[in-house]
């Protein structure tokens, strides 16, 4: 049997595989029993600053501004109900999880201003967060600012944050960058401590019939897994941040793949999301035996064997290799 | 001792709240706010004297409040109770027990004006004044000070004497007036409160353990006796009070008498009256006593019982000339009840021989409905004093020349002390400047020495209001009871107020006037009107401007400008230094608005720092270079009675117009919206003729029928206006041949955008670009009202051609327009909707509330007419009668048209071949092209008629009319329907008469700000269940439906206008009674109503509005008569609640409550569900029916 304990971030973990940032933070016996079915973390969906600012400004503009406007009505909601719109409910949400799971509990953040990563890092630090996954969720489309200053301002947050917090931190990143390993180096000198790869972006349809654009969440599939598996590949040994995949991981496989390309930690949602807790404890049972089959006795032993500086044919990772395989079906 | 700068309510209601163990309320104008303050207080578990967090219960009604409050005293509970006007004559049946039983009780009374030809929400006596028989102790308090103290004075007497108290304060002047006033302390009101009254009360409880009787049925040989064996207790009552008074002074060092005199102690002329006149008329008689009068004022804290002996004391014996001073109005009396009292006390004393000098005593009424109460008022009274034949009874303060009862005033008299200063603002309702001017009093009064006070006057409108505060402050105690005469300072902070009032009418000598325009300081001068620069150049104003909208958008705080204007005016007034203010400006925001989070105080506060740089002085010339007057305020061709009296009316001048110019009776035009163009959107919707699809959505769906889409003879377009847009009517079989357009009325729409928001026509190549879109208003203003003024005279096809289906409902007349309803209104489709079916046969019985006041609030109403001068006429009697009311309109009118068949049947042998038929056939309401038939029927027996010369003959031509059916439909929100009027919806629901019931349902009280009632649904936060409604929604339809015979639907028109259409026309069609739940988008909700089409079809796809319809008709079709509109549950009922504030709030609160509340309604809405499937699926077997034929027509006894 393969050992499954890892670092992830500084923490040690039971198992590689950790609950990504998904609605399923706002369900505690769901979570519980991810835990139960071997989980070896978990992270909370993100603190959207946005979202807050949006919603104090809401409130601010729905309610507030509907005070001392009648000569009847003083106002429209009990004066009780001026509470905070802010943060409160995800770090209250962040204390119960990590007082019910007895697994890390990683908090993800994602701000809009500087002030906010950094407030917000620090109240989650205060409220008990074994690590924060600051989300980069920022999608380029500023034809003023060049890719030189995205970079430079995406990697001063990370500083930031970094300086201000004791905790662990991990960077959630995007696919879309021209020089990845050179981002994450920066990543790296910024004082962070892992990356996640990637985020996934709920990318929005068409509705044809409206001629409008609609919202809809699409879970991934396996097919998405090779694009984070080069990447992992790619950087493994290049860096000594710590990496985690995510996006794609459906089955045992999947995340023994993960591991072999260089990931410490496999991070996992969609199968949850269809199949329930049921597909942690599955993926472990196949990954286990996957692992175990391959002779591997630790995670340790077979993380990064298939990295870009181990593997047999490491140049199939990269590009020129690609072109041929396509030839090759002719 | 500790300051406090609070308004009246809160002071009152903080003292109630310690003293009392039960607190029964029903929400009413102004007192709302006290019970809200004690709900608050009690959801934050706030305790009362004795460690114990009051019971806070809204009641159904006041009658309802009362009764509580009579079990809770008899359960020997302390109890307090709020309330005021209506609210208190429902109370007074209660009040005449808790008093015939002695119970010590306290309540507190925001005194308002009870309706009479009209409604009035502002203050005068004559509620508290219908109370006086019931054996309360009137106590009366003049100023915020005052109500506080009275409070616990009235708390602490009633324990001690067993004689309940009704403690009074004048409504909006003193509850809502904000002022520095000493507090009292837990301490204080320890000292004060009788403990052993309390144990003494608590003895009395009843108990089982100690049983007794009470409410007895007492006959002849004993009820007179028993209730002349309570009179010591009323004899001992002043003796007491002084005492408390006494206490209360020794603990506080403010000294209250039962009879407060006030002026030269051997005074020759003495005004005496109570509330805060005595506080305008204590500094007249000061600066009377200054210019060397012997004048003085008898404040009255005492009314009942009347205490002779201390009143006389209380007089000089100097007194030769008395005016005594009633704000009530009781039409033909000998005189209003002060004046009574006072005269015969004084009577009695002369006759008695205990006062030599029996003074000339003359009455007055001052100051109804608010009527402003002045200095130059109290000095007419004077005046009048000296003449040598007095009026023997007058009014002050308005210009009688019908009765010729009133004084001329002097209205330039200013006495007030130069040391005051005093700040005029005129703001928007939404721009939030009464909220930062109340932040300003209490920043002054608070951070400062100074004494502070502020007043707020708003205007009825619920979109785009107007406000007007009134601050003062200043080294002395403030007294000025009322408005504003010469302000140093003019904050205008909207460019249109400019254009519409005479917003430096009470600009003084050297005023600084601060404007908020989107103008350069350089074009500042040149866009003023002649009036404004006059006052400028003639009063040597500084003026300065600033663009706070822009400042604030900036800032991220979209069109709030409160805190720029702030910040400007502390920068002007030159109170405290600069950065002293801005900083108490921030720390007052971050206080304010901190907790709602980071965002809102950071934008606020760079609001704060960025507004001073954007002020700048505009030098005011020495003479006036303008040429524009200001535009007249009603377009030229309004009517005569709009010209003379709307207008004034409008330009805030009402109160000059003289008694003459009212009609006496409460009867008033109907159709003057129109002439009220407010112009308050920045935005409108602008036709795209090319896209349009023709649906008329954007027609159904406008809250303000700012929209209109009509359908046109081709050749009526003649004449029209260069930009008048047509296309050809293409959708509708029926309609073709007619030319069609949509109409904007630029000065009518309020900006809501939810006519774009239901628009379904897009340009495909460029999709953002709909059949309508939101334009800037100043591109468009003046070619879509001169495109609006033709399309308003456009004949209209006729009724019967339209098709009854929703699509082209839209097109017939609407009879309902441009009322003041809140941007996004969710009522006032419905309104709209029902006038187009049938406004022109409609008679309305409106219960209290929104759709009453945007309904029929003065200067203008929405209901109209059409070309031949047909459509609704309307009526609000109270709150909780309306369906009563709509009954007695129903059976009057049916009495009527009885008559009107009983006289035709006199003249069928002589009418004209054909017509007797005619007027007698089969016609309902609803069927268009029988009525047109019976119209023409009718103008033809009334020139026949003509000729004869009978009595019949005349009284059937005034009668003719009624030959024609009508429609009557009973118009009220939820909280009459299902709590305050339910008893008599249930009994006109009951009657099977032909009357049908419209329920504006928003889930709360909206009027007077979101109180729960039943129809408020789990899991919502409202006033009053400030926990989250932890009880189902009451299901009405259900109730009604288990009669049996009556029509009942519920329906949401936003999403499903196609199931409203439907419904109306056969709630319209069913010969009996018919109830409408109309689901009501609302600003109580809490969120962006251009979002309530799709909010509200969650609601429906959720099942926390089934759409169904009940229609007895069918059981005699053997079909079930319930129908499913709504069967399956498309959305999760979460889906539904976390898009409005009121649910999220308590996610926020409460999150495991919240998620209880929402499995626990979800599970509500599944019972319901399978509940209603059930009945949808009953089949009635075909029956014999003697029974129901033998009873026909006895179904009255």
């Amino acid at each position: 049997m393969t050992e499954l304990a890892t670092r992830w971030l500084g923490l040690e973990l039971r198992s590689p595989l950790v609950v990504g940032a998904s609605p399923l933070s706002d369900d505690l016996d769901a979570l519980k029993a991810c835990v139960d079915a071997g989980a070896g973390a978990v992270v909370m969906h993100s603190l959207f600053e946005e979202q807050l600012v949006e919603e104090q400004m809401a409130a601010h503009r729905f309610i507030d501004s509907r005070i001392n406007m009648d000569a009847e009505a003083r106002s429209f909601f009990p004066e009780s109900e001026l509470f905070e719109m802010g943060s409160d409910s995800y770090l209250q949400r962040l204390e119960l999880l990590r007082h019910s799971l007895g697994v890390p509990v990683i908090a993800s953040l994602n701000g809009i201003s500087a002030g906010g990563w950094t407030r917000h890092a620090r109240e989650l630090e205060a409220a008990g967060a074994h690590a924060i996954e600051l989300n980069l969720y920022d999608l380029a489309s500023d034809p003023e600012e060049t890719s030189e200053a995205l970079e430079q301002r995406q990697l001063s947050v990370v500083r930031s944050v970094a300086e201000q917090v004791s905790i662990p931190v991990s960077v959630k990143l995007s696919p879309f960058y021209s020089a990845l390993p050179a981002f994450v180096a920066g990543i790296e000198e910024s004082g962070a401590r892992g990356v996640v790869l990637f985020n996934r972006f709920y990318q929005p349809d068409m509705d044809l019939d409206e001629l409008e654009l609609s919202r809809e969440v699409v879970l991934s599939t396996s097919a998405e897994l090779p694009l984070r598996l080069h990447a992992a590949a790619m950087l493994y040994g290049q860096t000594t941040l710590e990496m985690a995949v995510s996006g794609g991981v459906h089955s045992g496989d999947d995340a023994a793949k993960a591991i072999l390309s260089g990931a410490s930690a496999v991070q996992v949602v969609s199968a949850v999301l269809s199949e329930g807790a049921g597909a942690l404890s599955r993926i472990t049972r196949e990954m286990t035996a996957r692992l175990s089959g391959m002779g591997y006795r630790s995670l340790a032993e077979a993380r990064g064997v298939l990295s870009m500086a181990n593997a047999p044919n490491a140049r199939t990772w990269e590009r020129l290799n690609y072109a041929r395989l396509l030839h090759g079906w002719k | 001792m500790e300051f406090h700068t609070l308004d009246g309510n809160e002071a009152v209601s903080s003292v109630a709240y310690r003293l009392s163990e039960t607190i029964a309320i029903y929400p009413i104008t102004p007192a709302s706010v006290m019970g809200e303050h004690a709900d608050d207080w009690a959801a934050l578990g706030k305790p009362n004297l004795w460690g114990q967090v009051p019971s806070v219960v809204e009641m159904q009604s006041e009658a309802g409040a009362a009764g509580a409050m009579h079990g809770a005293l008899q359960a020997g509970s302390l109890v307090t109770t709020f309330t005021a006007s209506q609210g208190l004559l429902l109370m007074l049946p209660n009040l005449y027990k808790i008093a015939g039983e002695l119970s010590p009780f306290c309540m507190h009374i925001a005194a308002r004006s009870i309706a009479t030809h009209a409604l009035s929400i502002f203050c005068d006596h004559s509620d508290v004044m219908s109370a006086r028989g019931t054996g309360f102790a009137l106590l009366a308090s003049g100023s915020v000070q005052e109500a506080q103290d009275m409070a616990a004075i009235g708390h602490a007497v009633t324990l001690e004497s067993r004689v309940p108290v009704m403690h009074f304060f004048d409504g909006f002047r003193t509850s809502h007036e904000i002022s520095k006033i000493a507090a009292l302390s837990d301490e204080d009101l320890q000292t004060l409160v009788s403990h052993e009254g309390v144990e003494e009360h608590r003895s009395r409880r009843m108990t089982p353990d100690r049983p007794v009787v009470r409410g007895t049925s007492q006959n002849p040989d004993a009820f007179f006796q028993a209730r002349e064996a309570i009179n010591p207790f009323y004899q001992v009552f002043p003796e007491k009070l002084e005492a408390v008074m006494d206490r209360f002074a020794g603990i506080t060092g403010r000294q209250y008498r039962l009879f407060d005199y006030v002026g030269h102690p051997e005074a020759d002329r003495v005004v005496i009256l109570m509330g805060s006149g005595a506080e305008c008329a204590h500094e007249t008689v000061e600066w009377l006593l200054e210019q060397g009068e012997k004048v003085g004022l008898l404040k009255v804290r005492l009314f009942r019982p009347f205490a002779t002996e201390r009143f006389l004391n209380a007089l000089p014996d100097t007194v030769e000339h008395l005016a005594v001073l009633d704000r009530t109005k009781e039409p033909g009396a000998q005189g209003e009840p002060l004046l009574l009292e006072v005269s015969g006390a004084l009577m009695e004393a002369w006759s008695r021989g205990d006062r030599k000098v029996l003074p000339r005593v003359i009455g007055g009424r001052y100051g109804l409905s608010s009527r402003e109460f002045t200095p130059a008022m109290v000095c007419a009274i004077f005046d009048e004093l000296k003449a040598a034949a007095p009026k023997t009874r007058f009014t002050v303060g308005v210009r009688d020349d019908v009765s010729h009862l009133s004084l001329d005033v002097d209205n330039e008299l200013d006495i007030e002390s130069p040391k005051t200063r005093r700040a005029l603002f005129f703001g928007l309702g939404a721009d939030g400047t009464v909220s930062s001017n109340k932040a300003s009093i209490k920043i002054l009064g608070e951070g400062t020495e100074l004494f502070a006070q502020g007043h707020f006057v708003y205007d009825s409108k619920k979109s785009g209001a107007t406000t007007v505060s009134h601050l003062r402050f200043g080294p002395l105690p403030i007294r000025s009871s009322y408005q504003i005469n010469r302000a140093q300072f003019v904050a205008i902070h909207a460019p249109q107020f400019l254009e519409r009032f005479d917003v430096l009418e009470h600009a003084a000598e050297g005023a600084t006037v601060l404007l908020n325009v989107p103008w350069s300081k350089e074009e500042v001068w040149d866009r003023l009107s002649v009036e404004v620069q006059r006052v400028l150049v003639e009063r040597k104003a500084r003026l300065f401007v600033i663009d706070a909208a822009e400042v604030a958008e900036k800032a991220g705080l979209e069109r709030r400008i409160n805190t720029v204007m702030q910040v400007c005016f502390f920068a002007l007034a030159d109170i405290l230094p600069r950065e002293e203010a801005i900083a108490h400006i921030k720390e007052s925001i971050r206080k304010t608005w901190g907790r709602r989070g980071p965002e809102v105080v950071r934008r606020n506060v760079e609001a704060v720092d960025s507004a001073l740089d954007n002020l700048h002085e505009v030098p005011v010339p020495d003479k006036v270079t303008a040429t524009r007057t200001r535009p007249p305020r009603v377009p030229e061709n309004a009517p005569d009675f709009v010209q003379k009296v709307t207008r004034l009316l409008l330009e805030g001048q009402g109160d000059k117009l003289p008694v003459s110019a009212f009609p006496p009776d409460g009867t008033w035009p109907t159709g003057t919206s129109q002439y009220e163009k407010r112009t308050i959107a920045l935005e409108i919707p602008i036709w795209e003729s090319d896209l349009c699809v023709q649906c008329n959505f954007c027609a159904m769906i406008c809250p303000h029928t700012a929209i209109t889409s009509k359908v046109f003879e081709p050749e009526s377009v003649k004449g029209a206006p260069e930009a008048f847009e047509v296309v050809s009517e293409t959708q509708t079989s029926e309609l073709e041949g007619l030319d069609y357009r949509i109409q904007v009325a630029p000065d009518d729409c309020t900006g809501c955008g939810l006519c774009v928001e239901v628009c379904p026509a897009k340009d495909r190549t460029q999709p953002k670009r709909k059949a309508i879109n939101m334009q800037p208003i100043e591109s468009h203003r003046e070619v879509e009202a001169e495109n609006l003024a033709f399309f308003r005279q456009l004949p209209d096809v006729p009724r019967d051609r339209i098709p009854r289906d929703f699509k082209s409902l839209p097109l017939l007349i609407p009879l309902f327009e441009y009322s003041g309803a809140c941007a996004g209104c969710g009522e006032t489709p419905y309104i709209r909707l029902l006038t187009q079916l049938v406004g022109d046969r409609l008679l309305i019985a409106n219960a209290t509330g929104c759709s009453s006041i945007y309904g029929g609030n003065l200067p203008t109403t929405p209901y109209t007419v059409n070309a031949d001068g047909r459509g609704p006429t309307w009526n609000n009697s109270l709150f909780e009668d309306a369906a009563e009311l709509g009954l007695g309109m129903r059976l009057g009118l049916d009495k009527l048209v009885g008559r009107a068949r009983q006289l035709l049947e006199g003249f069928r042998e002589e009418l004209p071949h054909g017509l007797y038929p005619e007027l007698t056939s089969a016609c309902t309401t609803v069927d268009e092209s029988a009525m047109a038939s019976r119209r023409t029927a009718i103008e033809q027996l009334r020139n026949w008629l003509a000729d004869k010369q009978t009595p019949e003959a005349r009284e059937l031509e005034s009668l003719a009319d009624e030959l024609c059916p009508k429609s009557v439909w009973v118009i009220g929100g939820d909280g009459w329907a299902y709590d305050i009027g339910y008893g008599g919806l249930d009994h006109a629901l009951a009657s099977g008469q032909n009357l049908k019931l419209l329920v504006l349902d928003t889930e709360v009280y909206s009027n007077t700000g979101g109180q729960q009632s039943k129809a408020t649904p789990m899991g919502a936060i409202a006033k009053f269940a400030a926990a989250g409604k932890a009880t189902r929604k009451k299901d009405l339809g259900l109730l009604a439906m288990s009669y049996g015979h009556v029509y009942v639907a519920q329906i949401a028109m936003q999403s499903h206008s196609n199931h409203t259409t439907k419904a109306l026309q056969e709630a319209e069609s069913f010969d009996g009674p018919a109830l409408i739940i109309a689901h009501s988008p609302c600003i109580a909700h809490g969120y962006d109503l251009v979002h309530s089409p799709a909010q509200q079809k969650r609601a429906v796809d959720s099942w926390a509005w089934p759409l169904y319809r009940f229609d007895p008709r069918r059981i005699h079709e053997g079909l079930p008569p319930l129908q499913l509109d709504s069967l399956r549950q498309k959305v999760t009922m979460k889906a539904y609640m976390q898009e409005e504030a009121r649910f999220r709030m308590l996610e926020l609160r409460a999150p495991q409550r919240y998620e209880q509340l929402v499995a626990a309604a979800s599970e509500a809405a599944t019972e319901q569900r399978e509940l209603y499937k059930q009945l949808a699926g009953i089949h009635f077997e075909p029956h014999e029916t003697s029974d129901a034929d033998n009873e026909k027509g006895e179904r009255h006894d």
